[in-house]
């Protein structure tokens, strides 16, 4: 029985986007988690970059990620408490600037 | 039954000698099974999940037991992460030897190697145990990445103390569906994963853990990670970045990063440790 239990805690991913697939600003989160946390891979921050500059149209992680991005600038106060920070350990002092730099290094523009 | 008792057939227990204790018999038993039924099956567990350990399935070169031996003793010197390893049984220098020959860095900043010091330096500082020439190391430049890049961390380090408990969690985590649908992905860099530290290394698997974290500023992990940043750069008019240990592990989380391997599937980056969330922001 303990055994069972076991295997079953064992199935349980504990990051955000795995506990709140549908959760706001799962995408965000996850995506700046994978590319732009200081544990990231050398790289990661250029390669994903790339990868939004010039998004293939069946790009689905990638667009939702924008228009996330797009949302959570208009309104920080709408992601979901430190779960953005936690995820990514940034150094810019709070969500806005980090959203902000990161909408200037992958768009260059304001959103 | 007095009767049988008092028999002729019965040991004459009134004048019995007594049991003289013997020293040997203890440290016999100690010698021959020193651990209890739950820590024996723990570590049964533990030698077969590195026995069945197959680098391939972690997107890493396959090692043979023989060559991985051969393989620390050859690079232990110049790449010192690997000497820790170098007394633990063959199937764990096996993965430190599969690890080292991958795009990874877990075993070089999350491993016992690393001493306190030199995490409470890299989180207060951001010094890079992985950066093996001292005046780069002091100066804060990343010792993984190429072309002399700063190194970044977060608000907390850690790392797994001992070489038999990594090696456990990286056998173990690349078994985890989550993981291996990571790792068998062909598409862009799946996302981290993490998972309980129990299930990973059991219910005492805390105990293998260890860490600094950044102190806050103002009761905000926001404005210290930024007062670091600042204070690195060469700013003294902020504080100086302050650190404490972390107190436990205990209900953390090991985190399974991903990048992609050069078989073309994505191989585990870095694997590390964080301790149960704490109420500061």
């Amino acid at each position: 029985m303990k055994r069972r239990r076991d295997r079953e805690r064992c199935q349980v991913n504990q990051a955000y986007w795995a506990r709140n697939p549908q959760g706001p600003f799962a995408t965000l989160i996850g995506v700046a988690a994978t590319y732009c946390h200081p544990e990231a891979y050398d790289g990661a921050y250029e390669d994903l970059a790339v990868r939004a500059r010039s998004a293939a149209p069946d790009d689905e992680e990638i667009r939702v990620f924008r228009a996330e991005l797009q949302e959570a600038l208009a309104d920080p106060g709408q992601l979901p408490d430190n779960e953005l920070f936690k995820a990514v350990q940034f150094s810019d002092g709070s969500n806005e600037a980090f959203l902000c730099r990161l909408w200037h290094d992958l768009y260059g523009n304001k959103p | 039954m007095a009767e049988i008792r008092n028999g002729p057939e019965e040991p004459d227990r009134e004048n019995r000698p007594e049991p003289t204790p013997s020293d040997d018999t203890g440290a016999a038993r100690e010698l021959v099974e020193p651990r209890s039924r739950a820590e024996y099956s723990a570590d049964l567990e533990r030698h077969v999940v590195l026995l069945s350990f197959e680098p391939r399935r972690a997107g890493l070169p396959d090692v043979s037991i023989k060559d991985a031996t051969a393989y620390l003793d050859k690079h232990h010197t110049e790449r010192p992460w690997l000497s820790v390893a170098r007394d633990c049984p063959p199937e764990v220098q096996r993965v430190f030897a599969a690890l080292d020959q991958g795009g990874g860095h877990a075993h070089i900043r999350h491993e016992g190697w690393v001493t306190e010091e030199m995490n409470e330096c890299r989180v207060r500082n951001l010094e890079d145990p992985a950066q093996l020439d001292p005046a780069k190391r002091l100066a804060g430049v990343d010792g993984v990445k190429v072309s002399d890049q700063p190194h970044r961390c977060g608000g907390i380090v850690t790392r797994i103390t001992d070489p038999e408990a990594f090696a456990t969690a990286f056998a173990r985590g690349i078994e985890h569906p989550d993981v291996r649908a990571a790792l068998e992905s062909l598409g862009p860099v799946p996302r981290p994963v993490s998972l309980p530290i129990s299930d990973v290394l059991g219910d005492d698997g805390h105990k293998f853990c260890s860490g600094w974290r950044l102190e806050p500023v103002s009761g905000n992990m926001l404005e210290a990670l930024a007062n670091r940043a600042a204070w690195v750069a060469g700013n003294r008019d902020v504080p100086e970045p302050r650190t404490r240990p972390v107190e436990t592990f205990e209900g953390g989380t090991v985190t399974y990063v991903f990048r992609a391997s050069t078989g073309g599937c994505h191989e585990i980056s870095t694997m590390y440790v964080d301790p149960p969330d704490e109420e500061t922001t």
